[in-house]
């Protein structure tokens, strides 16, 4: 993330980077006749302490990231639990063409893919314009307690969200269908309809966590330097202009980097939500990969199964974000490495 | 410290229990000996040793189960029919010498065969004869528990009693509207007509809920009444069996009937609006509002809310038997299955098999019998005219299951049999009535008791079953909720069946039938 | 007539006054320099004239014109900042534009303002690049190039320079003076470097605690300060500060005496605080000077003169000796010499300056 306003103690970012480059290069000569084995063991015997807090990271990595990628196997064996990953057979490609010969699997597809393409359009920009308007207001107190308003819901488990939602859409007793009587309208049963799941599951979504996203882009709007505004206010510009042309373009890396994160969590759709919303009436536009490997995991412990749809799952994020870091780092030099 | 314990337990077990228990004809071993047990279940996450079933069992087997449950806090979920904590217990390379579970069979049917637990057979038929005495009785329970390879890997909780579900209507409704108890399902809907039309609850709105259900698919049910068929066994959607041929209820004409009919109820507002979302707290919401007009429920459960006669003025919630369907048949598809599951086996590094299977046999006993279902004599209960009776004040603790989880009675993560005379004690008088209701009947129909799988049969089962149950769920809703019309999807929806599989899968669920049942 | 009138200007923050009631006269085409120590009030000053602070009390003109209700972008003021305030998205020529842009200028306009203001200063060849891409002393151009192509009527510098190592702010420096003296706008400029204004300022204003100390040319305030604070702030190294004892023949500082002429009787007794300024004293004896023993504690050679670190009684003195290059003879220096008509008295409870005689 190069944020290139940011100064440390007065002297722009860089020239501290300079600086700290100098001092490394001091501090590690590269003497003739060492082999660069030892100048290695030197450099870790002076700087021990920091590779010492490197460590937990590592081990974490290590222990959560890097050993299960073994089990990944099994999405290639008949895996038995009993047998373990490597006591079970080799079959191929056998649960991979299970997958994609599964018309439901390629439905939940698509229905993952879609999802997460609304939720992208229309739960991406939510918490930015939140942070934007949470930055116009000026009355102290009233920004806190709107602030504690929003972020709450992130607070709420999903099983409670969906009852709010279920009763919320209810279509005898439901807040929603009860205004839509008001209008003259007749009642929905809202969570059946297929078409009305996608709304209704992005909206939760959006109300659920705009508030609690916003917090990253209110810290980088927090970031801009305010003399920025200060000459733009002699300048001329009124809050609208400064919003458009100080603080979007400000946190402009920081919205990208959260774009490239979000589109590599493009098949991950919440799946506690969708399995608690979610109705074979709807199973149309809701079943998604996550739920859709719950269900069949059920019959008989499927890990296999799961196992290959989670690395189809993997690949298709990796794809994603690797492509929309290329672009990025192309077009706006922002980028996630 | 742990022989100290024993003795401690024995000590304060022999001060406590009767002399019935002096002679040991039930002793397994001389010597006291100590097996492994993993037991979990949704109620009960881990086994205790200081239950007090257990103590006594062990005082009088000589047998002493010591706590080896891994998972704990992961729930083996009933409904679901997920076995994490098993899963996570065969994943440590750690089995116990006893492990007992809800929703074992699929489990050790799948790694019995590979190694992970003892067959039984041959234990049974040479060391348990109170379980093969049992077997002898019911072959086709016997065939119901094995697994593909003709071995038996678990002893089952076999429940008893007949029952489980009922029809239940407000009789003081129908006494309000001056109508009769329904007879037929054209009466039925009349009735149901009439809640919706005719404000029983006098409050001056038409806000009744005509039917209403806690569990969605127990609506389908109500296809029996257009001589269809729903779900098989107590697992919904689960495949069915007639004169020995495998079908599922989702292809018979009776159940396009019925949900062509039950499509017109919702459209007309007999059926609750909010059928597939109300959820578990429906039967507690709408009766206590006064709102909920019929149902098709648990006996006792639901007979229980009559108590709410002391808010709502004259309110009756009543049994009654299932109407005559448009052949005249009634039909209760609901029963209490003959066997469950759930139980437990025996895992493949137990060095006492015999023993343990005598332990296993020793539930199945007069005494151990009773002491499975009833807890410890003195204790929670008394011998009365040679049955056992539960105390007073035992009844009086509260809900009388979990007082027995307490004692570590009825523990269906345990191989036994169920003694219904434990439930009949303080079942309440709306349910009994209910019940010798149905009695005088002949109602209920056999119940599909599940298959095990060759390896062959069970990729077939994998590939189609759970897409093809998905699709037939999706289209289910949909008509009811008006969604397209049955009848004239029909056609389609049963080719697209055919294309996803449906006659080899119901080919491979008919050889595997024949093969468990003899045909 | 674009000068800038402050009446009575006063800034609190609810009950806490930070400016207390500033009175200031900026003549067209005049370059003032506000300067003090941080916290006084200066930056604040400033800012109440540009309009991004609210003026509590008092009364703002500009050109005429009562400024206190006038949204900043109406006052026709531009201001340069600290930290140069360039947008790090835009590059230096829509950095410089940004302004006229908000002003709906013409783009053919624009351009050609932009073109001769990089012109100016010497920008041309980095019209393209992004601020990251420039060095301190260029982006500063490009701050004052922001300004300056808005042609405002008051220019408003705060702090411009201080971001920038020693080398650079000279030379900036008298960058900043060539280009008012070509440009000729009313420049108000706050710095706490007391050689930057003394350098650019047609008048300094010191300020200490939000009020005025004094206002001067430079030179006024460097001969004649009012008081012991602007003795002690300008000049460097700042004026020595010694209490003494008036006589009947002059000021008695420890055991020696300084000879003043004109002592009257009134003022025989009174305790005051007497400043010498550090160049002002002489090694040798001449006419009308006085002797001043000291102990010498350091001599830091500055090339053609050192500065001498002394003690006099309690007092720490600094004085100024030319050498030519040779400090071995300053070791053996016991006392200097002070003349009489350059000394200055202050009051010693008040602290401020005191004339001999009436």
């Amino acid at each position: 993330m190069t944020d290139r306003n940011t100064d440390v103690g007065g002297i722009p970012i860089e020239e501290v980077v300079i600086e700290a480059k100098e001092a490394l290069r001091d501090r590690s000569p590269a003497r003739r006749g060492e082999t660069s084995w030892t100048r290695l063991w030197d450099h870790l015997r002076r700087e021990w302490q920091i590779y010492l807090m490197l460590l937990p990271t590592i081990i974490w990595f290590i222990v959560f990231l890097y050993k299960p990628m073994y089990g990944l196997q099994i999405a290639f064996k008949d895996y038995s639990i009993f047998r373990g990953v490597a006591g079970s057979p080799w079959v191929g490609w056998e649960h991979f063409e299970t997958l994609f010969s599964n018309d439901q699997f390629l439905r939940a597809v698509k229905n993952t893919i879609t999802i997460s393409f609304y939720n992208l359009l229309f739960g991406f920009p939510a918490p930015i314009i939140l942070a934007l308007m949470f930055n116009e207001v000026l009355h102290a107190t009233y920004k806190r307690t709107a602030q504690t308003i929003v972020y709450l819901p992130h607070f709420i488990s999903s099983v409670i969200i969906s009852g709010i939602v279920i009763t919320a859409f209810s279509p005898t007793a439901g807040i929603v269908n009860t205004v839509l009587d008001w209008l003259g309208f007749d009642a929905v049963y809202f969570l059946t309809q297929p078409e009305w799941f996608r709304p209704i599951f992005v909206g939760t979504g959006i109300w659920q966590e705009a508030g609690f996203g916003s917090i990253v882009f209110l810290a980088a709007i927090a970031g801009v330097n305010p003399s920025l505004y200060e000459s733009a206010v002699v300048d001329g510009a009124n809050r609208w202009q400064m919003m458009w042309r100080i603080t979007v373009p400000s946190i402009l890396p920081t919205i990208l980097i959260m774009l490239i994160i979000r589109i590599g969590n493009i098949m991950e759709v919440s799946f506690e939500l969708v399995i608690l919303l979610y109705q074979p009436a709807t199973y149309e536009t809701a079943d998604v990969v996550n739920t859709w490997v719950y269900r069949q995991g059920l019959q008989s412990g499927q890990y296999d199964l799961a196992a290959a749809a989670g690395l189809f799952n993997a690949v298709v994020a990796f794809v994603l974000v690797m492509t929309a870091n290329t672009l990025s780092r192309r077009f706006s030099r922002t980028s996630l490495w | 410290m742990r022989r100290l314990t024993l003795a401690a337990a024995l000590l304060t077990g022999s001060a406590i229990t009767t002399p019935a228990i002096a002679d040991d004809h039930l002793r397994i071993v001389e010597e006291p000996l100590e097996l492994t047990i993993q037991m979990n279940h949704a109620r009960y996450p881990v086994y205790e040793e200081d239950w007090p079933v257990e103590r006594v069992a062990r005082e009088m087997t000589g047998i002493h189960l010591i706590n080896d449950t891994v998972g704990a806090n992961m729930r083996t979920d009933e409904n679901t029919g997920r076995t994490e904590a098993l899963n996570l217990m065969l994943a440590s390379g750690d089995i116990p010498d006893i492990v007992g579970s809800s929703r074992i069979r699929d489990f050790v049917n799948q790694y019995g065969p590979e190694g992970a637990f003892v067959p039984l057979n041959d234990l049974i038929a040479e060391h348990a004869p109170n379980i093969a005495a049992y077997y002898a009785e019911r072959p086709d329970i016997e065939a119901a528990v094995k697994a593909a390879d003709g071995q038996m890997y678990y002893i089952p909780y076999l429940p008893d009693g007949k029952y489980g579900r009922a029809y239940w209507i407000r009789t003081d409704w129908l006494d309000a509207l001056g109508l009769e108890m329904p007879q037929t399902v054209e009466e039925y809907e009349a009735v149901l007509r009439a809640f919706k039309t005719q404000d029983p609850n006098g409050n001056g709105e038409a806000d009744e809920v005509p039917f209403f259900v806690r569990q969605w698919p127990e609506l389908i049910r109500l296809v029996t009444l257009w001589d269809g068929r729903a779900h098989g066994s107590d697992t919904y959607h689960d495949f069915l069996v007639e004169d020995g041929k495998i079908s599922h209820g989702y292809i018979g004409e009776g159940y396009r009937d019925g949900i062509s009919n039950l499509a017109r109820w919702y459209a007309d507002g007999l059926i609750d609006a909010e059928i597939f979302t109300r959820g578990s707290s429906a039967r507690d919401f709408l009766l206590s509002e006064n709102l909920g007009g019929s149902t098709h429920d648990w006996f006792a459960s639901t007979g229980g809310y009559n108590r709410l006669s002391s808010e709502i003025e004259g309110f009756r919630f009543e049994a009654f038997v299932p109407p005559a369907s448009v052949s005249g048949k009634r039909v209760e598809e609901h029963r209490r299955i003959l066997v469950k599951p759930d139980g437990w086996a025996i895992g493949y590094t137990n060095e006492h098999p015999v023993e343990t299977i005598r332990y296993f046999d020793f539930f199945f006993s007069e005494e151990g019998r009773r002491l499975a279902n009833f807890g410890v004599e003195g204790e929670h209960y008394e011998m009365v005219d040679g049955a056992p009776v539960f105390t007073q004040a035992f009844l009086d603790q509260g809900p009388v299951n979990r007082s027995l989880y307490q004692a570590g009675a009825q523990l269906q993560a345990r191989g036994y049999y169920m003694d219904y005379a434990y439930e009949w004690q303080w079942t309440n008088e709306f349910a009994k009535a209910g019940i010798e209701l149905y009695d005088q009947g002949d109602y209920l129909i056999p119940d599909f008791l599940g298959v095990a799988f060759t390896e062959d049969e069970q990729k077939v089962y994998d590939r189609t079953w759970g897409s093809i149950r998905d699709y037939m769920l999706e289209r289910q809703q949909s008509w009811i909720l008006g969604n397209g019309d049955v009848m004239a999807d029909w056609d389609g929806y049963i080719a697209q069946l055919d294309g996803m599989g449906m006659q080899d899968l119901l080919e491979v669920m008919q050889s595997a039938y024949e093969r468990q049942y003899g045909g | 007539m674009s000068g800038v009138t402050l009446d009575g200007i006063v800034k609190a923050y609810g009950a806490l006054q930070v400016v207390h009631g500033i009175d200031l006269t900026v003549a067209e085409k005049e370059f003032v320099v506000l300067v003090g120590p941080s916290g006084c009030g200066k930056s604040t000053t400033l800012r109440m004239v540009a309009g991004l602070e609210e003026i509590t009390d008092g009364d703002l003109w500009i050109d005429g014109r009562r400024m206190n209700r006038v949204a900043p972008k109406d006052r026709d003021v531009a201001m340069v900042f600290q930290n140069y305030a360039l947008y790090p998205h835009l590059n230096v020529a829509e950095n410089m534009a940004f302004g006229l842009r908000i002003r709906k200028t013409p783009k053919d306009e624009i351009k050609t303002t932009i073109d001769d203001v990089a012109e100016v200063l010497g920008l041309t060849p980095y019209l393209d690049r992004r601020p990251a891409d420039l060095s301190g002393g260029q982006r500063q151009r490009v701050a004052m190039g922001r300004a300056i192509v808005r042609h405002p009527k008051v220019f408003l510098f705060d702090e411009p320079l201080s971001n920038l190592d020693a080398k650079l702010r000279t030379q900036m420096r008298a960058e900043i003076k060539r280009l008012h003296n070509r440009l000729g706008v009313t420049s108000i400029y706050v710095t706490h470097d007391q050689v930057e204004a003394m350098t650019l300022a047609d008048r300094i204003v010191v300020m200490n605690d939000g009020r005025i100390e004094q206002v001067g040319t430079p030179m006024e305030l460097f001969n004649n300060p009012a008081n012991t604070f602007v003795a002690g702030f300008l000049g460097s190294p700042p004026m020595n500060q010694m209490k003494a004892t008036l006589t009947d023949s002059g000021a008695r500082v420890g055991d020696a005496t300084i000879r003043l002429n004109g002592v009257s009787s009134a003022q025989t007794g009174r305790d005051v605080i007497l400043g010498i300024r550090p160049e002002h004293v002489s090694l040798s004896p001449g006419e009308a000077t006085s002797a001043l023993p000291i102990a010498l504690d350091l001599v830091e050679p500055l090339g053609s003169e050192a500065l001498l670190h002394a003690r006099h009684g309690e007092s720490n003195l600094v004085f100024k000796a030319e050498t030519r290059g040779d400090i071995h003879h300053l070791s053996g220096v016991g006392e200097v010499h002070v003349p009489a008509h350059l000394v200055k008295l202050f009051d010693a409870t008040t602290g401020q300056a005191l004339s001999l005689g009436s």
